[in-house]
């Protein structure tokens, strides 16, 4: 399994002591990417946003405006509390939907750094609400996602156009991000109008030689799996192969480097094979679509086999068997050697079948009820987890060293980290009340109470058959001797029974309350009150509530690695806590390097790491190749960057960059630029109005791509407006389904149609999802009012006049609205906007006022038949109050119509109020 | 004649067509509009008019062979002489297209979209999607259709497109309230819906006016937007 487990924290966990908070190496990211703007792509872990916070701190001041892109609301948060915390008084703020378009520009002069949405700042500088020529720069966070046609991407150009001298600085730690695809960095660096690129990877030698200097003390535990998890390890990665091997055979198209076993383990690959097969989806026969699943479900098991207890994988496993049961659905890797072997030391790990099942049956049937004789049968194994095992040792280790620490100032605090919260549940568990009783309490929660432990029984009871009758042939002669034995036996299996059932009345209340607590911070249950004050007193005022604490002095807690709201939690907890000793349960990239840079910033406080690893595990592997794909992206990066060659005006600063020219013949590559020298120039500027709401999804930024000029608008009717007589309403395909079932998409096609001549519907397709409605093998036998298809088909029936575009992407949607606008003139925003049910409506559509025949067909009795000779009978809708019933069945020519009209308007709201109680 | 699927498939069926056809007729329909198996190209059945009232979709003769016609099995058809190459309902009709035909014969369609001029409300054009890249072929389509008034309709399978026919015909009467908004049917609920078409009105709005006024002294408030053609 790859390099040796030693290279694993040579690469990963090597580190320093000495120097205050800005480190070396971070100084010089700092002043390179200060003096001139570029892209640092840095490695993971290493502090990019200690980099960016650097640069905010400088700008929060009112005489700058700068911009972030790119931050979710919880790292604004952090960002703003870290400088909270430095004494900066001049804060950043954050625009969004809460500040009206009215204020917003006073907060944009007001100056400082501002986190602002992406869909806002879109609109502002397509409205000049920001003032562009202020704005001191932009800062791009998570600068991997700045594709093309995303809305930051937008901005940026929008800002190029109208600021010349502002900087863009971009910050990223995700190199593998650019490891896939042509030229990918280039290309975001052309998207972020950026000359520089700096590359900080691990190995870096500023980076190396700083940390070298501070390093922590590493104590690295290799664990060796029990050999019946290492059999199920070897029969997973078997079933995985040969999975794999079908894939490629049934889709030889699929790139094999990618599909090697060594990625199948690794997290991502979920991602990579749905990217390749999401396109094609609808084309895939049944049998690759249950592979991918299989495939998933096989990497589950791997990750359980080493993640949790022995109980928790059975139940997984058997849960598998249970479901092939019921549905038939599997690949038939269940019927593989390899899913016996696995199967059989599952159970092997948490039972075993007692051998004298024969001898005892006679006695046992009459004594006891069913149910416990099965009960009876298995002898609870229970293997522990030996990392469990491991980690107590270290942690009575830094105990015995906590107890004489006087010259160190005190005991140490203690951080455990394990991925997730469930692990981190069961650790705390198991440090408390110890490896029997957690197991025992899953087994029982499991399989204990459960009907199905009968069926589970018999059917273990098959598998083992062939081994029990080997032995009930030397039965007879045993027979008599150990019927006595039994019964002895009996009378202890009856003793841990109770004791079971005694245990499972505690932990169940426990149970309920980790469950009502979310599974967070559990107070005390009498049986845990072993060393823990008062529980009240033992929140710890961390910034993170995730986190799950088991003794008070020293302090020892254990905290996930993933999976917190906030994800700034467990470094915001590593700072409070200053641990002395942090134990790694499970290995992340991630958490080891800021371990590193931790211990660099906080020069002479000692700090021991326990690193817990299965040695030979897939567990093991995956860490490795993470370490590896990432050295890989940066060296795959250096060679990039030194053949790359970056035109002199990238930067945008004056007017050649073409990026910056809106002119359709140079976004497009097609046959028009051939063209171009004879083409006239066109006289007039072309424009769409589009609806503020639209600015969420990329179709404006192609559109304003490809010359046309961008209106944005509140419209109450329609998405875009090209010309006077075309609007559309765009929807995706969740869209389209969803407000075709609400309802919405009726009444904005009644709209359309009344107000414009050619109302069109546009259904736009995910360009990674397969161009299809409805996905093969879908149709029903009958027409089914549910089908979309059918909806459409309704739709169109009553809208003859909606048009339908068909759209396989914004790209290719944006291209076919420059084609339909092209000879026609241009629409009005006014007019656009004015449009609501007071204005004129589109002569052939209605003869009747639209507003008065909505109203007049929601009355009961009124409907599309009756409706024109009511209209016409009464000028308004006040002479229609005066009629008696008399009168109004004899203009709708129906008493029943008519009684219920005339009982609608009449009745009051007493009387309704009334009916509704009595209904109640 | 030119026929709208590729040239391969008429050739390749042509031999077991009229019986795969015959098969597939639910045993219902009638009789004698299925045409004998031995009539040719000239179709004996009765002429029907486009308009005409039929419970049937009428196809026209060119579709004959269109491996389409096997999944039109929930709703009749039978052939006639139209224009189109579907008759689905009075005001509704279709053209068919297969895009590896519309590749090798881009005038084809442009000619049938003009000998078909305006004649019906409803004129759709069924393009089955069946090559690799369709894309630049759909633009141009999407833009024709908006130029000669038809609705565009893709379907990804033969059986798709069959579905889409037997739909427009089923559909022929029904109403839309398929697609409406359901309102509860308590007389509250309607009162509210009812008020909030108005554009002023919002639903905490509609419940205080009620709560004040009954049915019949809230309706003259609209006096001024009231029918203005009657």
């Amino acid at each position: 399994v790859g390099p040796g487990p030693g290279s694993a924290t040579a690469a990963g966990l090597s580190a320093p002591p000495v120097m205050a908070a800005p480190l070396e190496h971070e100084n010089q990211v700092f002043l390179d990417l200060f003096h001139q703007d570029g892209l640092v792509i840095c490695a993971r872990g290493l502090g990019i946003d200690r980099i960016l916070l650097r640069f905010l701190r400088l700008y929060c001041e009112p005489a700058s405006l700068v911009l972030v892109l790119n931050t979710s609301p919880a790292e604004e948060e952090y960002f703003i509390d870290q400088l909270r915390s430095d004494g900066v008084v001049h804060l950043p703020r954050r625009v969004t939907n809460e500040i009206t378009s009215n204020c917003r520009y006073e907060v944009y002069t007001q100056g400082g750094v501002l986190f602002a949405t992406s869909r806002i700042l879109v609109v502002d500088f397509l409205t000049d609400r920001i003032p562009s020529n202020l704005i001191t720069g932009i800062l791009v966070y998570k600068a991997h996602r700045i594709i093309e046609s995303c809305q930051e991407a937008f901005i940026l150009r929008l800002f190029r156009q109208k600021n010349k001298n502002g900087f863009i600085k971009a910050f990223t730690d995700n190199a593998i991000a650019f490891h896939t695809g042509f030229c990918h960095v280039e290309r975001v660096m052309r998207n972020l109008f950026v000359r520089k690129l700096y590359l900080w990877p691990r190995f870096h030698i500023a980076v190396n030689s700083f940390l070298e200097k501070h390093k922590p003390e590493v104590v690295e535990i290799h664990v060796s799996m029990t050999p019946a998890m290492l059999t199920i390890q070897t029969s997973i990665l078997d079933i995985l192969n040969v999975c794999l091997r079908e894939l490629k055979r049934y889709n030889p198209a699929l790139e094999v480097e990618d599909l090697s076993l060594e990625n199948a383990i690794g997290k991502p690959f979920d991602k990579t094979i749905r990217h390749y097969l999401d396109p094609l989806w609808h084309q895939l026969g049944a049998k690759t679509k249950s592979l991918v699943q299989d495939l998933k479900i096989l990497r589950t098991l791997l990750q359980y086999l080493t993640q949790y207890d022995c109980v928790t994988f059975l139940n997984l496993v058997e849960s598998l068997k249970a479901t092939e049961k019921a549905f038939g659905q599997n690949s038939g890797w269940l019927f593989l050697d390899s899913s016996t072997s696995m199967f059989v030391n599952a159970r092997a790990r948490v039972y075993r079948i007692s051998d004298d099942k024969i001898s005892k049956k006679s006695k046992v049937s009459e004594k006891m009820d069913i149910k416990e004789r099965k009960e009876l049968k298995r002898e609870l194994v229970l293997e522990s987890n030996p990392k469990w095992e491991a980690l107590r040792e270290v942690l009575k280790e830094i105990e015995s060293e906590n107890k004489n620490s006087e010259d160190l100032g005190g005991p140490g605090q203690v951080l455990i980290c394990a991925s997730d919260d469930r692990t981190c549940a069961q650790l705390r568990e198991y440090i408390i009340a110890g490896a029997e009783a957690l197991l025992m309490r899953l087994y029982n929660k499991t399989f204990g109470k459960d009907e199905r432990a009968g069926e589970e029984w018999i059917k273990d009871r098959k598998a083992v058959k062939s081994k029990g009758n080997a032995r009930s042939d030397k039965g007879p002669q045993a027979k008599k001797a150990k019927v006595e034995a039994s019964s002895k036996q009996n009378k202890i299996m009856k003793k841990q029974d109770l004791t079971l059932t005694q245990m499972m009345g505690k932990t169940e209340e426990e149970n309920i309350e980790e469950e009502m607590e979310g599974y967070k911070e559990l107070s005390s249950s009498e049986e845990i009150s072993i060393e823990e004050t008062k529980p009240e007193d033992f929140h710890l005022n961390l910034a993170s509530d995730a986190y799950y604490g088991i003794f008070k002095t020293p302090l020892t807690i254990i905290h996930p690695l993933q999976g917190c709201s906030d994800p700034y939690a467990l470094t915001r907890v590593l700072h409070e806590v200053e641990p002395r000793y942090v134990v790694l349960y499970d290995a992340e990239l991630t958490f080891v390097r800021q371990l590193e840079i931790y211990k660099a910033s906080k020069p002479g406080k000692p700090l021991r790491v326990y690193f817990l690893i299965y040695g030979g595990s897939t567990e093991e592997q995956r860490y490795l190749t993470v370490l590896r794909k990432e050295k890989e992206a940066f060296e795959k990066l250096i060679r990039e960057k030194a053949s790359m060659v970056i035109p002199e005006e990238r930067e945008g600063r004056d007017e050649t960059n073409l990026d910056l020219v809106r002119d359709s013949t140079s976004a497009t590559v097609s046959t028009d630029t051939r063209k171009a020298g004879g083409q006239e120039q066109k006289s007039v500027q072309q424009t769409i109005i589009v609806d503020m709401r639209e600015f969420r999804s990329e179709l404006p930024s192609l559109i304003h791509r490809r010359g046309i000029d961008i209106e944005p608008v509140t419209l109450e009717v329609g998405d875009y407006i090209l010309t006077p007589d075309i609007c559309i309403e765009r929807k995706s395909i969740s869209d389209l389904i969803g407000s075709l079932n609400n309802g919405r998409l009726y009444s904005q096609c009644i709209s359309m149609s009344r107000y414009y001549k050619r109302p069109i519907l546009l259904i736009e397709f995910d360009p990674s999802k397969s161009f299809s409605l409805t996905s093969r093998g879908s149709l029903h036998q009958e027409i089914s009012s549910n089908d979309i298809t059918s909806k459409l088909t309704l739709l169109t029936l009553h809208f003859p006049r909606l048009r339908i575009l068909w759209c396989p992407s914004p790209h290719a949607t944006a291209e076919l609205f420059e084609e339909l606008k092209q000879n026609r003139s241009q629409p009005d925003a006014a007019i656009a906007m004015a449009i609501t049910a007071d204005s004129e409506i589109v002569p052939e559509s209605d003869k009747y006022n639209p507003g008065s025949k909505d109203f007049l067909l929601k009355i009961p009795g009124v409907n599309a038949k009756n409706c024109h000779v009511l209209m016409n009978h009464i000028k308004s809708i006040s002479e229609l109050v005066t009629l008696s019933q008399d009168k109004l069945s004899e203009i709708l020519g129906n008493a029943v119509n008519a009684k219920q009209l005339y009982d609608f308007i009449h009745k009051s709201y007493a009387e309704a109020i009334s009916q509704g109680k009595t209904k109640r | 004649m030119p026929v709208s699927w590729p040239a391969r498939v008429t050739a390749a069926s042509s031999g077991s067509r009229e019986g795969a056809v015959l098969g597939e007729l639910p045993p219902g329909s009638e009789a004698s509009t299925v045409p004998p198996a031995a009539s040719g190209d000239s179709d004996p059945c009765p002429t029907l008019k486009p308009g005409a009232k039929s419970n049937c979709i009428i196809v026209s003769a060119r579709q004959r062979g269109n491996p389409i016609l096997k999944f039109v099995r929930n709703i009749p058809w039978e052939f006639g002489e139209i224009v189109p190459d579907y008759v689905l309902g009075q005001s509704t009709c279709a053209l068919f297209l297969s895009l590896r035909y519309h590749n090798l014969n881009p005038n084809y369609i442009h000619e049938r979209l003009q000998l078909l001029g305006k004649t019906y409300a409803v004129q759709v054009l069924l393009v089955q999607v069946d090559v690799k890249d369709p894309h630049q072929a759909l633009k141009e389509l999407a833009k024709m259709c908006i130029l000669a008034d038809c609705t565009l309709i893709l379907a990804w399978s033969p059986e798709e497109a069959g579905r889409y026919l037997e739909t427009y015909k089923a559909y022929e009467q029904k109403p839309a309230d398929l697609l409406k908004e359901k309102v509860d049917q308590d007389f509250l609920s309607i009162v509210t819906d009812c008020l909030t078409s108005v554009k002023s009105v919002n639903k905490t709005d509609a419940l205080s006016l009620l709560s004040t006024f009954g049915v019949s002294h809230l309706l003259p408030i609209r006096v001024q937007t009231g029918p203005c053609h009657c």
